[in-house]
């Protein structure tokens, strides 16, 4: 009994640095916002007024925020399955060991490492109207010219296609460990019985890497949602917001338009939304779980 | 333990030197007085910044300015506003033209009147027209630094090869589209960009001497409403919707680096007219290879030209600085407003001297002399009407009108209807206009 209190205290002890932390920098930020998405902020961002629901009333009421939502929710679903998609079609195609394997490896896993700024301007050069990449390309083949970054719907694949070349080499590299990481064993006696390339990859591939792609999943599918340094730098959320993702928005509304009691109601919408998303994800895995045992 | 003691005599060495090397610097600096200066200036001007403060810290023993680069305008205010009132807030603080209400009514800062009636500062050699956008209820709020107002700029050498005469000085929408047709009928590309930014839609309507919002433009009393939704307005959107319809625009977007890659697509020979502040002039003039013209921006033909509102920014003074520090800012402020600084400023970046005995000095008359575009801009501040249009708006909600705007002039690009989304852009500017004004409290 005696020793169990002693275990609690030192418990405690370890834990209290851990629990320090994050009360400062998680709780009470988000008990913060919580306040302030209830108040009518004056400019410099110091609550003035309750205002009980208004922020979340005036929020729905919005053309801009049924747009930027409704951008946020396609841009997340399609960033996330092509970054899988594609990410997990470069993992197969580099899983085997031949010669010069290596280089495509770090090729493919190179965009890891360069910064979301580098990456944004590069891609600002490919989409250039005049003289980009893409549109050189057009004109070459006579077909109309794009406006990539300034079309709604075009500006939006454009963004979804940059985000999911940066998310690829994080994605590729995670999937491409775990690939390696079944046991060739289960190749072999496969090979054996004459199964064909499909059969194996889905009998024995993807059920082996599963909990890896949902690993990968929930990260990429996080990390959309908080997409910002894109948009900055390619739309700024334009044409019309239809490139104005919810973590672009609610920066606009805090620092841009100095309207943080706006700003904190919509961080708290967007809490919701990825908390759901990932509740979901969870438990759909658990269900498909339950299943397979 | 041979072996540690040395270890710690090394250790010892170390730290001792390096406060050894910290102590001379501290006490060197201790002696003149400090003035941190937030600016947001970039490429040539950032250079041209540094040039200022410089040769004002060499002119004198008795203050520093520190230089600190805080971002550009839309960055450096928000740093501003979360640190104003505290002793982390900078002595002088450089923001663009529309923070003007804000920062007037934040209480951050000192307004340059009290600082300029305590220490006998002299605005009488400084630009009318400039002071006048600075000013709220007769008193001068920030000092009158950068000040720049938008021109078109045009490939002259294009122009030829493709037998188009040269713009006139003041050219009207209709030949400007006109001009933009026959470059594309010469080339079969679009060769024209307006950009779709919400502060070239405010200028183009004050050029038109229409106002952007109600009670004086703001300037009376608080403004309670746009009021752009009428002809003027619609000029614009039109002249944007024919240009598009001919396929003689290119569109660079809205992005934060749409305006850098319509600059560089002119100066690398991709577009061959646009508009923008006469304070690109420094980098056009050292990068483009060909002739370059300028002329005043356009107006409608139905319409006599008003003239600009003035563009640029200020330096405004942070609350509760010391005497010392407040004598050392005002210092500086007549450096750098000064007829020579700002001469060297103007040949420099492109702004205007907001100085007028600083076209006096030789150097800015050299450079009228050797490259006659910096005429136009001038030529177009000295022949704007000085009215309210040409004043500029003042209302806080600034930066949501120029995002209404620019979503306007994007959709009309897009296609869609001018009357529709004027009228879109006016009623959200309202609103936007009402919420800012229960948050500051004046309705």
């Amino acid at each position: 009994m005696k020793s169990s209190i002693r275990g609690h205290y030192l418990a405690w002890l370890l834990l209290a640095p851990t629990i320090a932390i994050m009360v400062a920098f998680m709780g009470y930020p988000m008990l913060k916002t919580i306040f302030l998405s209830s108040q009518l902020t004056d400019l410099a961002g110091n609550p003035i007024k309750f205002v009980g629901f208004e922020n979340f009333i005036h929020l729905l009421k919005a053309d801009s925020f049924q747009t930027s939502l409704m951008v946020t929710l396609i841009f997340v679903c399609f960033t996330t399955i092509l970054t899988i998609v594609i990410a997990y079609g470069l993992a197969l195609l580099t899983k085997d060991k031949f010669l010069g394997i290596d280089i495509f490896r770090t090729l493919i896993s190179s965009t890891m490492g360069v910064s979301v700024t580098v990456a944004s301007i590069l891609w600002l050069f490919i989409f250039n109207p005049q003289s980009g990449l893409f549109s050189i390309s057009l004109k070459t083949l006579h077909l109309s010219p794009i406006n990539w970054l300034s079309d709604p719907l075009w500006s939006l694949i454009a963004i979804i296609g940059t985000t999911t070349w940066m998310n690829l080499g994080f994605a590729y590299l995670i999937l491409l460990g775990s690939l390696q990481s079944i046991p060739d064993d289960l190749y072999r006696v496969a090979n054996l019985h004459g199964a064909s390339w499909w059969l194996t990859l889905r009998k024995i591939t993807l059920p082996a890497t599963k909990p890896t792609v949902f690993f990968v999943s929930v990260v990429t599918l996080i990390n959309a949602f908080q997409t910002f340094g894109q948009v900055d730098i390619l739309t700024a959320g334009g044409p019309d917001f239809h490139t104005n993702l919810m973590v672009y928005a609610i920066y606009q509304d805090a620092f841009v338009n100095h309207n943080v009691g706006r700003a904190s109601a919509q961080s708290i919408v967007l809490t919701f939304i990825i908390m759901i998303v990932t509740l979901i994800q969870f438990w759909w895995r658990q269900k498909r779980q339950g299943r397979s045992k | 333990m041979i072996k540690k003691m040395s270890q710690y005599i090394t250790l010892a060495t170390v730290l001792g030197a390096t406060a050894a090397s910290v102590v001379p610097i501290e006490a060197a600096t201790h002696k003149r007085q400090e003035i941190v200066f937030w600016h947001s200036m970039t490429g040539q001007n950032e250079k041209a910044i540094q040039r200022v403060v410089h040769n004002f810290n060499n002119s004198q023993q008795k203050y520093r300015v520190v230089s600190e680069f805080q971002g550009q305008y839309v960055e450096a205010l928000p740093k501003f506003l979360s640190v104003g009132g505290t002793k982390k807030a900078p002595d002088l603080f450089q923001s663009n033209e529309i923070s003007t209400k804000q920062l007037a009514t934040s209480g951050m800062i000192e307004p340059m009147q009290t600082l300029i009636n305590k220490y006998h500062f002299q605005t009488k050699g400084l630009q009318k027209n400039i002071l006048n956008y600075y000013t709220v209820d007769h008193k001068l709020y920030s000092m009158p630094f950068n000040s720049s107002a938008p021109v078109l700029y045009y490939n002259k050498d294009a122009f030829k090869a493709a037998g188009i005469d040269n713009l006139p000085e003041n050219p009207t929408f209709e030949q400007v589209t006109a001009a933009a047709k026959q470059l594309k009928a010469k080339s079969g590309q679009a060769r024209l960009s307006i950009l779709p930014y919400g502060w070239l839609f405010e200028e183009l309507l004050a050029n038109q001497n229409q106002n952007l919002v109600n009670h004086g433009n703001g300037r009376k009393i608080t403004a309670t409403k746009a009021t752009f939704n009428n002809q003027a307005g619609e000029n614009i959107l039109n002249w944007v919707k024919t240009n598009a319809d001919n396929k003689a625009l290119v569109d660079y977007g809205t992005g934060a680096n749409a305006g850098d890659s319509e600059l560089s697509g002119f100066t690398s020979g991709q577009i061959d007219m646009f508009m923008n502040s006469s304070a690109s002039l420094g980098s056009i003039k050292k990068d483009a290879k060909f002739n370059v013209g300028v002329t005043y921006l356009p107006h409608p033909q139905s319409q006599k030209s008003n003239g600009v509102v003035i563009g640029g920014a200020s330096i405004w003074q942070a609350k509760g600085k010391s005497f010392k520090a407040q004598k050392g800012s005002m210092a500086f402020l007549e450096f750098a407003t000064s007829a020579k600084t700002q001469a060297q400023w103007s040949v420099d970046t492109g702004y205007f001297a907001v100085n007028k005995k600083a076209y006096q000095e030789p150097i800015l008359k050299d450079a009228f002399k050797t490259s006659p575009m910096l005429a136009a801009p001038l030529n177009q501040l000295q022949a704007t009407k000085l009215n309210i249009a040409s004043s500029g708006a003042l209302i806080t909600s600034m930066s949501k009108e120029r995002i209404n705007v620019q979503n306007a002039m994007e959709n009309v690009t897009n296609g869609k209807s001018v009357k529709d989304e004027l009228k879109k852009a006016n009623s959200q500017t309202t609103r936007d206009i009402k919420t800012a004004n229960e948050q500051t409290g004046d309705q």
